[in-house]
């Protein structure tokens, strides 16, 4: 059966589960008697188990399986809880992590049975064994080659259908021959089901109901009850009591279900009940063995030549599957239809209103109340639509604890990380891009912030050291705080390299403020860490962290205080998809400028304007801001006279302000941001396109590009 | 497809326009709309042959002038002019302004010739073809050597 069409579910949660099995993992390691905790991760791993064999992959669900193993054991009170152990999990995570990523890349396991991992596993559950436990049930080897291998030449040949082997009680032997007495024919029916179904059940059912058209099971095998609860493996077996005399149309009608590969059966007749299979008790023993073996070998001969063909179907679609995808509040959703049957309202209102006043069309009373209504829901509804996008963060930062944890073992330091705001909301896009800065900040702040123990001893710190993460919504913008109480920056440390490295001169650093030391280490290759670890510190460190943040349209910020600590703040836009945005002319074109970055607008006289170095600046309240005249920048013609009094739009990046010249300044408005597509090569000052109200088109400028 | 990997009998349609005082084809398949002109928005620092940007029903299209990037002398705006908009596979569309669409003809593949490799102009880099219908040459385009070099420029 092909499960292509469930690989995104799959995916999704299987993510959510190897979540859910981290947090409890760590919260294990915290309290390692807390049931509960166990119970959860029992849970997990179960769910895993089986998502992973409905979809086929063995090497996932024989590791999860293990692990299930594990917990039953725990649960039970048989395994104590103990850090190896946790360690050992937290590898089967990564495992499981790494045969989830092969399934995104390629839909596909890969071939990594991670046996070291399983071993270590079975090691604790033998421990259990040993430790006087029952007889614990064997971890199941991984099924699908165990019965590959099986399939052999000869077992093809065997072609005995199982039925003719089931030992039956008294009382079934006993229907069957009330059913002969009472002049009907009874069948021995064996019904094999291809190897890839996934819901054997179901197809067992529709075969006994296609039977049950001619007459009346009599017995199942095995009973009833397992084969509803798929405890068989790919055949089944019944009695069939019918006065049916032709038995290929009884087995066709069985063999019409789908992914039923093949029906076997005869008449059985009261020689086959007293033939003694099963009737002593000797004999039961020694064909219990064969009860098995005709059953398990006809059934992956017959499936044998399906698999063939199927086994090439995975090789073919080998491409990534991991889907872009958001799962929506059904609330959101409600809300959303809300608004649109409000706007199917306002617009069928506005029609009625156009025919019913006898061709003099619409007052203007009742245009501007229509006008006002259609605002509202419009504005409602982008809302509702820019909700739909934003998922919390929650998503991206819940692997951190893991890796603080694994830091802190690694350095040898302790520390704890601290989060709040998880549940802050941003766009989809966002919250997907934000883990790598995000990591690499608060590692930065586990490698060189936090002092080793005994130094924080020395200092009269607590021993542990802290790492906080928060995240918390400020007007437009989400801010996301990461802090340390560790040893802070050493702007002197950073001056001294930064001459070393000739970023700056000696005369230079030493009219440098706090900040702009520390604002070097977002330069490129500027790493600190005085050796080089596999932590932080390839000298791939902060600047790929800014630009990354600043490639979302956010900015980073860095306080510090040596010996106490320091604070990364990440700024970033709720969302990419909208903006408000100032619009501004420029000779007679519209240009939208983000509002976020805007410092204040400005009437400035020409002759306020000065020159340093040859650039055009200005002395604004003792700040002295460069001049950047767009109509030059933007090769706007024609070439215009100044007038006496310009206007002037003060942008900020971080703390660096740049003046724009525009022309005249229109309203502040909402803009959807469009890209200009991939045919025509502009500016890098040009960030996308905005289509205005009058169906005119705004260039949007990105004032980054200006700094 | 190129139209040279057809067989003899199939027929292709091609929407007939006029540039300069020639007359072009462009393969319907490629064509994903013919609007008249509208307000095109000046791109800054944009290729000398791109006008700018239009709003095709709340899409951005880059348009063309496909005057400029033959190489021919720019010809006036009038009533007549259109803006064919192509689709181009995973590249979106781009608008190109021509002077007039008149018509669609079909072309067999007996009917279109190899263009005339000699001569050296960037014009005749963009053909792929010469058709034959009735008295008439049409020179057919090819969409991609438009989309290809404007890649590498």
């Amino acid at each position: 059966m092909d499960v292509s069409q469930y690989l995104e579910i799959f995916i999704d949660e299987t993510s959510e589960h190897i979540q859910a099995l981290s947090d409890n993992i760590m919260a294990l390691e915290k309290e390692p008697h807390d049931m509960d905790t166990v119970n959860e991760i029992f849970r997990a791993a179960h769910s895993l188990k089986g998502m992973a064999g409905t979809m086929g992959f063995k090497r996932m669900q024989h590791l999860t399986h293990t692990m299930e193993d594990v917990f039953q054991e725990v649960r039970s009170d048989k395994v104590q809880v103990n850090s190896a152990m946790i360690d050992i999990l937290f590898k089967c995570l990564d495992a499981i992590e790494g045969y989830l990523d092969n399934v995104k890349n390629t839909s596909n396991e890969g071939t990594d049975d991670n046996e070291a991992l399983v071993k270590s596993l079975e090691d604790y559950l033998n421990a259990a064994e040993n430790g006087g436990a029952a007889p614990e049930e064997k971890p199941a080897a991984a099924p699908a080659p165990a019965e590959e291998s099986a399939v052999s030449a000869d077992a093809a040949e065997s072609q005995e259908a199982a039925y003719l082997s089931i030992e039956l009680a008294d009382e079934e032997k006993d229907a069957i021959r009330a059913s002969l007495n009472a002049g009907q024919k009874v069948y021995g029916i064996t019904a094999y089901i291809d190897k890839e179904c996934l819901l054997k059940a179901a197809r067992a059912f529709l075969v006994f109901k296609a039977v049950e058209e001619f007459g009346q099971i009599i017995v199942f095998h095995p009973s009833s009850q397992d084969i509803e609860d798929e405890h068989f493996e790919f055949d089944f077996s019944f009695f069939l009591a019918t006065a049916e005399t032709d038995f290929d149309k009884i087995a066709n009608a069985a063999k019409a279900v789908t992914e039923i590969v093949d029906v076997l059966g005869g008449e059985v007749d009261e020689a086959f009940l007293s033939s003694g299979k099963a009737d002593e008790p000797e004999s039961a023993e020694e064909t219990a063995p064969a009860v098995a073996e005709p059953a398990s070998q006809a059934a992956p001969a017959a499936a044998e030549t399906k698999a063939s063909g199927a086994t090439n179907a995975p090789a073919t679609k080998n491409k990534p599957v991991a889907g872009r995808t958001v799962r929506v509040d059904i609330e959101k959703l409600d809300s959303l239809m809300n608004q649109v049957s409000e706007l199917i309202i306002a617009k069928n209102s506005l029609v009625s209103l156009s025919n019913s006043t006898d061709g003099k069309g619409l007052t203007q009373q009742e245009a501007t109340e229509q006008i006002e209504y259609l605002e509202r829901i419009t504005t409602t509804l982008h809302e509702s639509v820019m909700k739909v996008r934003m998922v919390p963060i929650e998503s991206t930062v819940n692997k951190f604890p893991r890796m603080i944890r694994d830091l802190s073992r690694k350095l040898d330091k302790k520390m704890e990380l601290i989060m709040t705001g998880e549940d802050t909301e941003l766009d989809r896009t966002v919250v997907d891009q934000i883990g790598d800065p995000l990591q690499h900040l608060l590692r930065n702040s586990a490698d060189h912030g936090l002092e080793s123990a005994e130094v924080r001893r020395e200092r009269g710190k607590p021993e542990t050291g802290t790492i906080r993460l928060d995240a918390y919504q400020e007007g437009n913008n989400v801010v996301i705080e990461v802090s340390d109480d560790g040893n802070g920056i050493d702007t002197e440390a950073v001056k001294a390299k930064a001459i070393e490295r000739g970023v700056v001169t000696a005369d230079q650093a030493e009219t440098m403020s706090q900040k702009e030391i520390i604002d070097m280490l977002f330069m490129p290759s500027f790493s600190m860490a005085k050796q080089i670890t596999d932590i932080s510190g390839r000298g791939v460190g902060l600047d790929v962290v800014k630009s990354n943040i600043e490639a979302l349209g956010g900015d980073v910020e860095v306080k510090s205080k040596l010996g106490e600590g320091s604070k990364f703040t990440v700024r970033l836009p709720l969302t990419l998809a909208i903006i408000q945005a100032l619009m501004v002319e420029v000779r007679d074109e519209k240009y939208a400028i983000a509002l976020a970055s805007i410092e204040t607008i400005e009437n400035i006289s020409v002759t306020d304007i000065k020159y340093v170095e040859a650039k055009e600046v200005i002395n604004l309240r003792g700040v002295v801001i460069p001049i950047i005249r767009l109509d030059q920048i933007l090769e706007c013609t024609p070439e215009k006279e100044d007038d006496d009094n310009l206007t002037v739009v003060i942008v900020r990046k971080g703390d660096k302000l740049v003046g724009l010249v525009v022309d005249s300044l229109g309203g502040q408005q909402e803009i959807v941001i469009k890209s200009l597509g991939k045919y025509i090569s502009y500016n890098k000052i040009i960030s996308g396109a905005t289509v205005l109200g009058d169906g005119g088109i705004a260039l949007i400028l990105d004032v980054n590009v200006l700094m | 497809m190129t139209e040279l990997e057809m067989n003899e009998d199939t027929a292709m349609q091609y929407i007939v326009v006029k540039i300069g005082s020639e007359q072009y084809g462009i393969n319907i398949a490629s064509v994903d709309n013919i609007i008249r002109m509208q307000k095109i928005t000046r791109v800054p620092t944009a290729q000398f042959y791109f006008k700018g940007v239009l709003n095709l029903r709340g899409v951005i299209v880059p348009v063309m002038s496909i005057h400029q990037r033959m190489e021919l002398e720019e010809s006036e705006i009038t009533d007549k002019s259109r803006v064919v908009i192509l689709r181009i596979e995973e590249n979106g569309l781009l608008g190109i302004i021509v002077d007039e669409v008149s018509e669609v003809v079909t072309l067999t593949r007996n009917e279109i010739d190899p263009p005339n490799r000699d001569s050296r102009s960037t014009k005749d880099s963009f053909i792929n073809g010469i058709g034959k219908n009735g008295g008439r040459l049409i020179s057919l385009f090819d969409i991609t050597t438009i989309v290809d070099q404007e890649e590498t420029a």
